[in-house]
Formats: C-alpha cells, structure tokens, sequence
C-alpha cells in the first residue's frame, strides 16, 4: 500500500496543502526577523560600534536561505491549473520582490561587513535618520501584506482593500521621506569629499545607495500588492 | 436444490455484495461528501459517522425512491428480457460496479460509484437485448445531468458566499450581521429538507399530506429553527470590529446542520441508486417480475444503511483523516456554501430522479467558491482527472458487466 492509503478523494484534491498566502507571510516574517536584525546592527555600525556585526552578517545569511527556500517551494509547487482569487503571475512578483529585499539586506551585510568605513559625525545623524526611514517602510509594507489575511478571508472586500491601501499609502510616504533623507547623506557626503579619504567617499555613497534600494523594494512590494488586490 | 433454497442464495448473495457496495460508499464517497465539513472542523470525525449513518438512511428511505426507479426501469427497458436473465444481469452489474469502484480506490480514480452502476446497466442491457433495449434518450439525460450537476453546484455555491460576503463580510459590523443572516441562512436549509421529505414522497402518501401541508410544515419548521438559531447565538459578542473568527465561529455552528443537510442528499442520491439492482433482484428471485408497485423493502436500505456505517467507522477514518487534513486551508463560511450548494443540487436531482455524484457536485461547488475569490488556491486538475474517469467509467463497467453477465449464463444459464 501506498503512503496515502488508496483514497479516492476529489473534493480533497482540489486543495492545496499549503495556502500560497500563507506561504507569503511565513517569507515576510523572514523579512521582518531579518530587517529587525540588520536594522539594529546597521544603527550601531553608523555609531562606530562593529561588534558582533560578522555574527548579524551571518544571521541575516541565514535567513535569506531560510527564505529563498520558501520562495522556491511556493514557486515549484503552484501548478498550472491553479485558480487562486488574485493573479498567479502578480502573486509571484509580489513575492520576488519581497524576496529582493533580503538579497538586498545580505549583500548590504556583507559589503559593511568586509570595510568597517567610519561615518564622518557630522553625517552621523542623517545616517542614522534615513535608517529608522528604511526599517519604518519596511515595517509598513509588513503591515500591508500582513492585511492580506482579512483581504481573503472577506474575499477583498471594499472596507479591507480600502484598508490595506492606506498601509500601501502610508509605505509610499515613508519611502519618498526616506528618499529626501537620502539626497541629504549625498549632498553631505560630498560636502565632506575634500576631507575624507577617497574610498571612503566610495564606500558612504555605496552604503546611502544600498540601504535606500531596501526602501525602493519595499515599495515594489505593495505596488505589486496594489495590483494583485485589483484583479 | 429446491426453488426456496435458491431464492434464499441469490438474496443472501445479493445482500452481501450490497452490503460491499454500501461499504464502498461508506469508506469513500461518505468522507468526500463530509471532507469540507470535517476540513473545516465543524464535526467531529465521531460526529461525521454518526450523521452519515443516521441520515443516509433517512434520506435513501424517503426521498431516494425516485433515483432508485430511473436506475432500475429508466436505463433500460425490461418488457423483452426474460426474468432469470434479468435476475442474473442485475447481479452481474452490481458486481461489476462493485469491483470498479473498488479498483479505483485502489488507483485513486476520482469515479463515481453511480457511474458505475448506470455503466454496469448499460452493458448488461446492451448484450442481454441489444441496443434497442438500452433506453438511449434517458442514459443521454442522466449523461448530461453528471456535467449539469456540478455546474449546478458551482453556481449555488458562488451565489451562496456571494450572500454571506454581501450580507455579512461587508458589513461594518460583521459578526452582529452574520447572528442575523445565519439564522436565516439555516431556516432556508430546513425548509428545503423538510419540504423535500413531504413533497412526494412515500412519507406523505402514506400520511396523506398534500403539497400544500407539506410546503407549510416546511414553513413552519423553518421559521422555529430561525428562532431557535438566534436565540442560540444571541450571547456571542465580536471582540472587535474586524472579528471575522468569530464569524466562522457562527457558521461553524451553522456547518453541523449542512452537513446533516449533505448526508441527507446523499443518501437519497448515491446510496438509492447504488442499492437499485439490489431492489430489482429480489422480486427477481421470488418469481414476482419487475412491477412498477414493488417497493424497496426497508430492511435492504436498513442493510445499506449499516453497511455505510461500517464502511464509515473502517475505512472512512483514514479517509476523512487525509481529506480533513488536506483542506486546512477552508474556513466555515466557505465549507458552508459548498456544503449548501452542493447538497441542493444533489437534492433537486434527487427529486428529478436524477442519478448524480455527489462528490462531483461538491468539486463544482468548491469551484464556485473559488469564483467567487473565496478560496485562496483551487487545483483544477482534478476536474480533468473527473472528466477523464467518467468517460473511462462507462465502457469499462459496461464491459466488465458484460464479462460477469456471460460467466453467469454460462454457469447457471
């Protein structure tokens, strides 16, 4: 006998055994478990303190594995034939993006992590500013996809679509802040290019891009949301 | 042997590949009808035995008479036939619907045990008087009522969620909604079973209702149970705006009573139909021939009906197990609306005396669901598994009851 024990059951398989929804929140839990986790150390990193950051570095690896194999079981086990209330091709950008975020968090990780670059003082706290900007888009968009639960569970009614666009509105917001942010750490930057050594120079502009790109795939996410809602 | 003797093996025989049926039904197409009510933990696996058991009987006694008269006299016709034929033709596909379910749970073939049985009947009918014997314009009504059943489903179904998302989930205050509409939904259940018991049926002959008392004491009926489900609910409050688990937490309530409602369709649908050759034999072997006035004698249902129950308490709990456990995705207002949509198309057809599947009917209603953006992923390839198995149903039944048809001339013709 096999392991399934001989069943016929058409009304079961029909069902998949595991919601793709539910798939997409499990990897944004990733993505929260893992911002949470960068977002900390990148604050004492722009604060000279480089302690324990191989150990984040490491971490946040981890957890960017952890995640593409959630994103690779969703993407190998969503047959042809599905049917699902949202757009199967949208479901799955949305996911891709959600994903970018935490290739983008790794390489961030990595890239600090291999030059520990001193931030000028004075550039301290704009630094700093603009971080708490990225971790707040991130933690919006969290909040968006997190909606999706009601989303489906009322079958996308007004009252919830309505509801997770104003978290999607609100993602928009603190991502155009967190670019204005990231336009002052540049002027700043290059205010400072007489004084500071030159691969400094390269490496702050590498790090104010890259930490920005966070907040631009967050907003990708809800985008794609936006459009996965809409049908 | 003497004529008693025999008459007494031939239905001693006959009742034990009945009761092999029934355990068939039983053990699979029971834990199909029940999965969304189990999936969505609304019963009990307990609770799923003791429903079916209980109301697959009653629905078979009551109201299956009219499928089980369309299997017996509508798929072919009997005038030209000799009675010891027929007697071992009835047998022969009883046997041979029997032995193809049983191989298609073994190869996990979604089929229906009512295809099979009318497959079975037709090759019987086709070797024993040729074609003319086979009633063509009748086996073409119940083909098209297997595609029409689950397209009926699926449109009940998507109607009934689209009435819970319209009355309940948009409201602002959903779960003060749904204590209203619940009620409501549910006295609408009651009255369609109600109704379906005293209109035609053997229960209101024998009492003498007219349609009309019938239709009132449904009306009746339905409106205590609408009361007595809002006084039930009266004491559940939402815990906040949004609190659509407290919204399941009604219609799972609600889901015990639409459960009772799929058992009892099914057992006038699968379980009648399945037990019609049986209902042909017997007079059969007691010399009596095929009349029109011949009911079906009670304790064979009785037999069908243990046979379910026994199919249901064996085999059916590893069934309702992986069904159960392999909707975990489907909430109660959804298993709800399948379970509704479902169970009145089976119930209409029953009335129409149409031989349907009811696991068939159910992936149409989950289908419609799923239409109605209520599910978050419906596998289609299974209807095509369905499609594919019920073309394949029909010649290979036919032909195995053609085999088992010439076995039996051979050895007691």
């Amino acid at each position: 006998m096999k392991k399934k024990g001989h069943i016929r059951s058409p009304v079961a398989d029909t069902f998949r055994r595991k919601s793709p929804f539910g798939q997409l929140l499990k990897h944004m839990e990733k993505v929260r478990e893992c911002i949470d986790l960068l977002g900390d150390g990148l604050i004492r990193y722009y604060k000279g303190d480089y302690k324990g950051f191989s150990d984040i570095t490491k971490k946040v690896s981890e957890i960017e594995h952890e995640a593409d194999l959630i994103k690779s079981n969703i993407r190998n086990h969503l047959p042809s034939t599905i049917f699902m209330p949202v757009d199967k091709g949208k479901f799955m950008t949305t996911l891709q993006e959600q994903d970018k975020i935490l290739n983008h968090a790794e390489n961030l990780a990595f890239m600090l992590d291999m030059r520990h670059t001193k931030i000028p003082k004075k550039l301290r706290e704009v630094f700093i500013e603009h971080a708490k900007l990225v971790i707040k888009t991130v933690g919006a968009m969290e909040d968006s996809v997190g909606n999706i639960k009601d989303l489906v569970e009322t079958s996308f009614v007004k009252r919830e679509r309505e509801q997770t666009k104003e978290f999607i509105y609100k993602v928009h917001r603190l991502e155009w802040e967190a670019d204005r942010k990231k336009i002052e750490m540049t002027q700043g930057i290059y205010k400072l290019e007489k004084k500071l050594d030159p691969m400094d120079v390269y490496h702050l502009l590498k790090i104010a891009d890259w930490v920005d790109d966070i907040a631009d795939h967050a907003e990708n996410v809800v985008d794609w949301l936006r459009a996965m809602m809409a049908r | 042997m003497d004529p008693a003797t025999t008459t007494v093996l031939i239905i001693g025989g006959t009742g034990a590949i009945a009761f092999y049926m029934a355990w068939n039904i039983g053990s699979n197409d029971v834990a199909n009808s029940m999965a969304t009510a189990v999936g969505a933990k609304a019963i009990t696996f307990k609770q799923a035995v003791i429903i079916a058991g209980v109301l697959n009987l009653v629905g078979a006694v009551f109201v299956g008479s009219h499928v089980t008269d369309t299997v017996r006299k509508g798929i072919i016709s009997t005038s030209g036939i000799d009675n010891h034929v027929l007697l071992l033709g009835f047998i022969a596909s009883l046997l041979a619907a029997a032995i193809w379910v049983t191989l298609s749970t073994w190869k996990e073939m979604p089929i229906s045990t009512t295809h099979s049985v009318v497959g079975a009947l037709i090759g019987f009918g086709l070797i024993a008087g040729g074609t003319s014997t086979v009633i063509w314009g009748k086996v073409g009504s119940v083909a098209a009522s297997w595609v029409l059943s689950p397209v009926a489903g699926c449109i009940l179904a998507f109607i009934v969620f689209k009435i819970i998302v319209k009355t309940i989930f948009v409201k602002d205050k959903p779960v003060a909604a749904a204590k209203i509409v619940g009620p409501i939904i549910f006295g609408f259940t009651a009255f369609l079973i109600v109704s379906s018991l005293f209109l035609k049926t053997s229960l209101s002959k024998n009492y003498g209702f007219s349609d009309i008392d019938g239709l009132s004491i449904a009306i009746v009926v339905a409106i205590i149970v609408t009361l007595i489900g809002i006084v039930l609910l009266r004491k559940i409050q939402a815990k906040s705006s949004e609190d659509y688990a407290t919204v399941e937490g009604i219609f799972r309530k609600l889901q015990v009573g639409t459960s009772c409602y799929v058992a009892f369709a099914h057992g006038a649908n699968d379980v009648a139909n399945a037990i019609a050759p049986v209902a042909s034999i017997i007079p059969l072997a007691r010399g009596e021939g095929i009349g029109a006035t011949i009911g079906i004698p009670y304790w064979l249902l009785a037999l069908g009906g243990v046979g379910i129950a026994v199919g249901c308490m064996t085999w059916g709990r590893r069934v309702m197990k992986t069904v159960g456990g392999r909707i975990t995705s489907l909430t109660n207002t959804r298993g709800f609306s399948v379970d509704f949509g479902a169970a009145t198309t089976v119930l209409i057809a029953s009335k129409l005396g149409m031989p349907i599947s009811t696991s068939h009917t159910v992936v149409g209603a989950v289908i419609g669901v799923g239409l109605a953006r209520g599910l978050e992923a419906v596998d289609l390839s299974v209807v095509r598994k369905i499609v594919v198995s019920w073309l394949l149903t029909l010649p290979i039944a036919a032909g195995t009851s053609i085999t088992i048809f010439l076995i039996l001339r051979g050895v007691f013709g």
